[in-house]
């Protein structure tokens, strides 16, 4: 080994990195080497001398500094949670606007609750109360469990199977909740007995979310989902369509 | 862009578990980068603020050269955002010179407190592979990944560090120091 070889080599070997072979050939040249034994014992000098300097520990000041970072991020509700806070505060509102009947049929109003109904299936490891694809096992559950009876239709031909259904208490009155699922994202569809002819559906995007609003078949309708404003078109549109076909 | 994940009681905890450990660490290594007890606090909290806000990316490795590399990239940003206002040479010099010694001797004492402040005095550069490797004892593949350098790099730059803190103790302990002869 030559000597730029045996100098370059030096660092690697008090620092451990060398394989045991080149520790070796390193050992060897050394012997023939003055320079490189001098630099080696002046590394290994240096190593010890920086080795013996005392550590500095964190300062309490610092410590109790984190302590109070960490406990008050941990303390923080999670952003959807303090999201559904939000909406069931508005829930509240909602009710007792809807005891004034002054809420019902205003566009607009009252999508919170049908934004927070969403999250709670979106957000829930059990986002159904009856977890069925089949409408024959979905449709009689809600049956003894609310004062109207709702349409139920699994659309997976349509691309939204039918998950299943759940009870939800929206505006102080309990109302039924069909989950569709579309690829990963889900359908939340509140429906209830409404008075009036059928309408288009209002497709339109608010905060993240596209929610859709319409009236068919004799139920008011209210989707809220986290798919793009044209599939939720295509599911209001095939909803009427098996509506539609079973009149 | 998608954001982070907002750290939960959850991930606290874990991070609490893993990382918090290496507070001492952070801390030392922000001392020997700043050179100053008081900012040191400073980058040590922030990078510990950014190491939980990272979390959710931390894939189990090893958790001292994750931590350190978040501690070196934190002092780097407020350097650059105050601006380079480095202490003068005479008080760094002074600071790190200063701190717990539990050493009775007066001439290891001494000794310390010139090795101390011959290492304080190197620029960054030196300072800071020589802390990763003689004082947190960090293999060349993690001091890479700390300083975001080859292996290669880290070698010679290495090789370089110590040739420097060899001029700065030869020239603060004179022939005295066994095991560092002249030139």
């Amino acid at each position: 080994m030559d000597c730029p070889t045996c100098e370059a080599m030096v660092d690697a070997y008090i620092d451990g990195e060398l394989s045991a072979t080149e520790s070796g050939a390193f050992e060897t040249a050394l012997a023939a080497c003055p320079e490189c034994r001098r630099r080696l014992d002046e590394a290994k000098a240096m190593s010890g001398l920086l080795r013996e300097l005392p550590a500095d520990p964190a300062p309490d000041l610092l410590r109790a500094g984190i302590e109070r970072d960490l406990r008050a991020i941990a303390a923080r509700p999670r952003e959807r949670m303090r999201w559904m806070a939000m909406a069931a505060s508005l829930i509240v509102a909602v009710s007792v606007g809807w005891v004034g009947g002054s809420i019902t049929g205003r566009e607009g109003t009252g999508e919170e609750a049908y934004v927070s109904t969403y999250l709670r299936v979106a957000s829930s490891d059990h986002p159904v109360d009856v977890a069925s694809t089949d409408r024959h096992t979905v449709k009689p559950w809600f049956a003894g469990r609310l004062d109207y009876s709702p349409v139920v239709h699994d659309l997976t031909s349509a691309g939204f199977p039918l998950e299943g259904g759940r009870v939800d208490v929206v505006g102080g009155r309990k109302v039924s909740v069909l989950v569709y699922r579309h690829n990963q994202h889900r359908v939340a569809l509140s429906l209830w007995p409404g008075s009036g002819g059928d309408t288009t559906p209002a497709v339109r995007e608010r905060d993240g979310f596209t929610l859709a609003e319409w009236r068919h078949g004799g139920f008011e309708m209210r989707a809220v989902s986290d798919v793009a404003p044209a599939e939720m078109t295509a599911f209001a549109k095939a909803l009427d369509r098996a509506t539609g076909e079973e009149r | 862009m998608v954001d982070a994940p907002q750290p939960d009681a959850a991930a606290t905890a874990r991070f609490r578990a893993v990382m918090l450990p290496h507070l001492d660490a952070a801390y030392g290594f922000a001392r020997w980068l700043t050179r100053d007890p008081v900012q040191a606090q400073d980058v040590a909290q922030e990078a510990m603020l950014r190491a939980l806000k990272y979390f959710h990316a931390f894939r189990g490795e090893e958790a001292r050269p994750w931590l350190l590399r978040i501690v070196r990239n934190t002092w780097t940003d407020l350097r650059t955002q105050k601006g380079a206002n480095d202490q003068p040479l005479d008080v760094v010099e002074d600071r790190a010179a200063e701190g717990p010694d539990p050493e009775a001797s007066a001439l290891a004492h001494d000794r310390r407190r010139q090795v101390a402040a011959a290492l304080a005095a190197l620029p960054a550069e030196s300072r800071e592979i020589l802390v990763l490797r003689e004082i947190e004892d960090l293999s060349y593949k993690h001091i890479a990944s700390v300083l975001d350098l080859p292996v290669g790099t880290v070698m010679s730059r290495l090789a370089r560090a110590r040739e420097k803190l060899a001029v700065e103790l030869r020239g603060r302990l004179g022939r005295s120091v066994h095991g560092l002869p002249d030139v």
